[in-house]
């Protein structure tokens, strides 16, 4: 019996590579999209205009203080109501990247405020003016407290992603529970979903490890 | 060069600066001493505004720090700061680090903007360090690239807060060699340090403060044989003795 279900597994192997396919393209579009969002909110809350910082803070703390699955509902199921429609695709990418910027920002503003003060000090001294200070001075030397939780954060959003197969979105999550209903061997579907999301997020992790050394290494 | 006129800074309800009057003439030598706390870092601070004021003016080569017309990052270009704790970029070598102004507020190229660099790391000595990173130079060394970086924007001021004060004492002088030259070469500059002797040799005009106030000025042989204010007088006994 098992081995028929195997058999009938691997023929199922190019719906989960479609799968594959989706959850790469969902968590690779608003990885890229939630790190740009995330780095202009956590530059811009590390600057001095009061009213910006609270306005950024709510947003953080809204997105940080509620599951992602009911975000997801709010803007596939609520929004609607107010006329906002969006099809299944785009308000993953939209909830998606909302999310993982507000985490990014705190990485990104975590960084910023990590560099001593007397960097931009020193460059503010020499005439270098707000930008310059930061791409020249201040941010190559955050990055460098950045990298390790921000590939780390990727790792979290991919796993998160799984939530977009509530909405329809058949991505890896999605493959499984349909897959299951005609192979009813759960350890093995849903081994292979595993299988598929590690292959993804593993490297990942290796690549966070490693930045997290070489920060180390240069004496944090 | 540099006004104070009646300036007043509060750290919350600390009153850091109590109306200051001080006056550096162009070319002239001002050393500011005093105990730690008296406000003369602040005070240095104030004259890019690093630290802002509260009350009073400030005015630096002509340009009010008040003036809301003023630019005040084309006043920091001509304006040299170096600080006690150096603050050089480590991401960057020694030459990039006197040269990332130049680039960027100057807009040199980059050929003429390294042979500036060369030419400033060689005035501080150590033209044969432009490749290193800060972590791989002494104290003294990091010191004299933050002056040399100080000066490539050519400023008309150079300003140093305790440019000595976090060195090992056996890499001191070599940074206040460099700081003598300068001063011979006519720079106008504002000190804040306890070397007496580099004072005694270069200061047109030496400053004591204490608690947020300006207690003496005065020419430097005047200030260390007869000072005219007690309080003065006993900080000098402190420092003169070891």
């Amino acid at each position: 019996m098992w081995s028929f279900y195997f058999s009938q597994l691997t023929d199922s192997i190019p719906f989960f590579l479609k799968g594959l396919w989706m959850t790469f393209k969902i968590s690779g579009i608003s990885l890229v999209l939630g790190t740009v969002l995330g780095f202009c909110v956590g530059i811009a809350r590390a600057s001095k205009v009061k009213p910006l910082r609270y306005i950024l803070y709510v947003y953080v703390d809204f997105m940080r203080g509620t599951p992602y699955l009911v975000q997801i509902f709010i803007v596939f199921f609520i929004l609607p109501e107010w006329g906002i429609q969006l099809a299944a695709f785009p308000a993953a990418i939209f909830s998606l990247t909302l999310y993982a910027g507000a985490y990014i920002c705190e990485i990104v503003a975590g960084g910023i405020e990590a560099v001593d003060a007397g960097q931009t000090e020193a460059a503010m001294a020499t005439g270098l003016n707000r930008f310059q200070r930061m791409r020249y001075v201040v941010m190559p030397q955050a990055m460098r407290t950045i990298l390790p939780p921000l590939v780390g954060q990727y790792v979290l959003l991919i796993k998160d992603s799984s939530i977009v197969s509530v909405i329809g979105l058949t991505d890896i999550t999605r493959v499984g529970w349909l897959t299951v209903q005609r192979i009813p061997e759960g350890i093995m579907v849903f081994g292979l979903v595993g299988i598929l999301y590690f292959s993804i997020c593993y490297p990942l992790i290796l690549l966070s490890n490693w930045f997290e050394r070489r920060l180390r290494a240069q004496g944090g | 060069m540099i006004r104070f006129e009646k300036v007043n800074k509060w750290f919350g309800k600390h009153h850091v600066l109590q109306d200051i009057d001080f006056h550096v003439a162009a070319g002239d030598v001002a050393v500011i001493c005093g105990p730690s706390g008296s406000g003369k870092s602040t005070l240095i601070r104030c004259i890019n505004r690093l630290e802002p004021i509260q009350s009073g003016d400030i005015v630096v080569d002509g340009m009010s720090l008040t003036d809301r017309k003023t630019n005040i990052t084309r006043l920091r270009a001509e304006v040299g700061f170096v600080f006690q704790q150096f603050n050089l970029y480590p991401h960057m070598t020694a030459l990039e680090n006197v040269i990332l102004a130049p680039l960027k507020v100057r807009k040199m190229n980059r050929n003429e903007a390294d042979e500036l660099g060369r030419e400033l790391l060689e005035k501080v000595g150590i033209q044969e360090k432009a490749l290193a990173y800060p972590a791989q130079l002494s104290g003294g060394q990091q010191q004299r690239v933050a002056i040399a970086r100080g000066l490539a924007m050519r400023p008309k001021i150079m300003l140093f807060d305790e440019p000595t004060s976090a060195l090992d004492p056996e890499m001191i002088n070599e940074v206040l060699d460099v700081m003598r030259k300068l001063a011979f070469e006519g720079m106008t500059m504002a000190v804040v340090t306890h070397e007496m002797g580099f004072a005694r040799e270069v200061a047109n005009n030496m400053v004591f403060m204490d608690e947020g106030k300006i207690i003496e000025t005065g020419d430097p042989e005047q200030f260390y044989t007869h000072p005219e204010n007690e309080r003065t007088r006993l900080f000098l006994s402190k420092i003169l003795s070891h």
